[in-house]
């Protein structure tokens, strides 16, 4: 098992891609329309909102976590010059993200609640401002949601680019699409993880708590859930399976995921959770035609929590190939 | 020094100075090498696992010329076989023509010199410990104190003036071999030439440069 990296990382990973996610979802709704089918949309509020602040989270664990960069902070700028490093992309990403997605969710609140737009204008120390508000502000959320989505998903991807492209160190991180696809799994799974825990928080979790149901406002979110939940299944199958037949290091940390010291975690703190209780909570709610207030924030919970512990999952099981 | 030098000098830096620093630094660094340096030397090591003991001499050695604190060092030792018949396999860092730390380095701080020594400049580490991850041979090992990765430079200032690495001088039944590679005389040319000194898991894909192991096949 590896030990340079720890918690510290992996709950950036799963912020990381919990906020990239909670934007896609707020970008669809916005480019969808569906923003703007009611007066109140909690959903596309959170997920313009949150992912800046989560994003700055992780990124202060990961400086946290860093040895001479963290008591010589100005040593992060030297990473923004090695283009060969994902890690640099990652930086790069971040610093992008950031700014695009506070600027987004200040516009959403802005938009969201008319008062503050009023209260702010009307602010005397905010006059120099005032060539600001003369700006379209639906068409510039807009493009602050666009460019946001875009940079959304470079940020998901990446996390997943950056464990697996230290290749045959930690064979396990690396394992393909499948056997014979020499493309790396992770970038696409934790793509998917993202965009699951997205949805839970800025639908399940958000829209549950500030609505008490959530299906007058995704009449498919059950269908949604269950399709990204079986993605997730055959992903994460097939890499435990290809890892599996990889032999060596890469098998070795499949195995303790299946069957050895990670099994609880991956059984009870991923698989139940993220998987099991969500894809029969839905599929009831498909049933019954309705989502009840503590199926929606009970699965919403399980799937965040089950992104979390993927990440640590992933991380902790990453095994040094056998010298 | 030089980082203290540096330290004193950011508060009155801005940030820009500092991206200019990240770009610079290297490009002074390199001029640095190529020009301190004799034409071209390569140098080999070789590890004859069927001399080796595991008596951890070299691993002590190693420590003690790079005042590593207790425990750590850039050599580990493995250990191979069955109960019955072990043998021992000490790693240190390969010295790959292929380096996937130097790769991953989120900055500059890890380079190749033109020799084939692959160096880490403590300047320049974040300490962000992604090399570590990177490296199949798991050579590197962390230095608390300064925050930095560490790993073996071949006792390069001792080697540059006519010396031996720690952990050759300490090997006590002659099991490691070092020599010029370029000079097709030497002993590590001979042995390199004859294939019976191989890298270590080639197929890693890193070209391992510098180190080279004589194993018994089973």
């Amino acid at each position: 098992m590896q030990t340079a990296w720890g918690w510290p990382i992996a709950i950036y990973l799963f912020l990381g891609g919990m906020g990239a996610g909670a934007l896609l979802i707020a970008a669809t709704f916005e480019f969808s329309g569906k923003r703007y089918q009611y007066d109140f949309c909690p959903t596309a509020l959170v997920g313009a909102t949150v992912p800046g602040p989560l994003l700055i989270l992780g990124t202060l664990l990961l400086i946290f976590d860093l040895g001479a960069g963290r008591r010589e902070p100005w040593r992060i700028l030297y990473m923004y010059t090695h283009f060969s490093s994902v890690m640099t992309w990652g930086v790069w990403l971040l610093t992008l993200f950031i700014p695009v997605a506070l600027i987004y969710g200040f516009l959403e609140i802005l938009d969201a609640f008319p008062a503050t737009r009023q209260w702010l204008k009307s602010r005397r120390w905010l006059r120099w401002t005032a060539f600001l508000w003369n700006l379209p502000l639906r068409q510039t959320k807009r493009i602050f949601a666009g460019v946001g989505a875009v940079l959304a998903i470079g940020v998901a991807t990446y996390t997943g680019i950056l464990i697996s492209a230290v290749g045959p160190a930690i064979p396990f991180w690396s394992t393909w699409v499948l056997p014979f696809i020499p493309i790396p799994m992770l970038p696409v799974l934790f793509l998917v993880s993202a965009i699951s825990t997205g949805l839970g928080l800025t639908v399940d979790l958000a829209a549950t708590l500030a609505l008490g149901s959530v299906e007058q406002r995704l009449k498919s979110l059950p269908w949604i859930h269950l399709a990204l939940i079986g993605a997730e299944t055959l992903l994460l199958g097939m890499m435990l399976i290809t890892a599996l037949m990889a032999g060596g290091s890469a098998a070795k940390s499949a195995q303790e995921i299946i069957a050895g010291s990670y099994a609880i975690v991956f059984w009870f703190l991923i698989v139940l959770p993220g998987f099991i209780f969500p894809f029969v909570v839905h599929a009831y709610a498909i049933g019954l035609g309705r989502h009840s207030p503590v199926s929606g924030v009970g699965s919403g919970m399980g799937i965040v929590i089950s992104g979390l512990f993927l990440r640590y999952l992933i991380l902790i099981s990453g095994i040094p190939a056998a010298l | 020094m030089l980082a203290t030098i540096s330290r004193r000098r950011f508060l009155g830096l801005t940030a820009a100075a500092g991206v200019v620093a990240a770009l610079g630094l290297p490009l002074l660094r390199k001029e640095a090498s190529s020009a301190e340096e004799r034409p071209k030397a390569r140098y080999a090591l070789i590890i004859d696992t069927t001399k080796c003991t595991g008596c951890g001499a070299c691993i002590e050695a190693c420590r003690q010329r790079n005042k590593l604190p207790e425990g750590l060092s850039y050599i580990r030792r493995i250990v191979k076989g069955n109960e019955r018949n072990p043998w021992f396999l000490m790693v240190q860092c390969q010295h790959c023509a292929n380096p996937p730390c130097a790769t991953v380095c989120p900055t500059h701080a890890t380079y190749r010199r033109e020799d084939g020594v692959v160096l880490i400049d403590p300047r320049l580490c974040v300490g962000c410990k992604y090399c570590m991850q990177a490296c199949p041979y798991q050579a590197r090992i962390f230095d608390e104190k300064r925050g930095v990765a560490d790993k073996c430079w071949l006792c390069l200032p001792w080697v540059l003036g006519g010396g031996l690495p720690a952990c050759v001088e300490a090997c006590i039944p002659g099991a490691r071999i070092f020599g010029r590679a370029d000079d097709p005389q030497s002993e590590v040319a001979q042995l390199i030439a004859s294939g019976r000194a191989k890298p270590l898991h080639p197929e890693f894909g890193t070209e391992p440069s510098i180190l080279f192991y004589i194993i018994q096949e089973e």
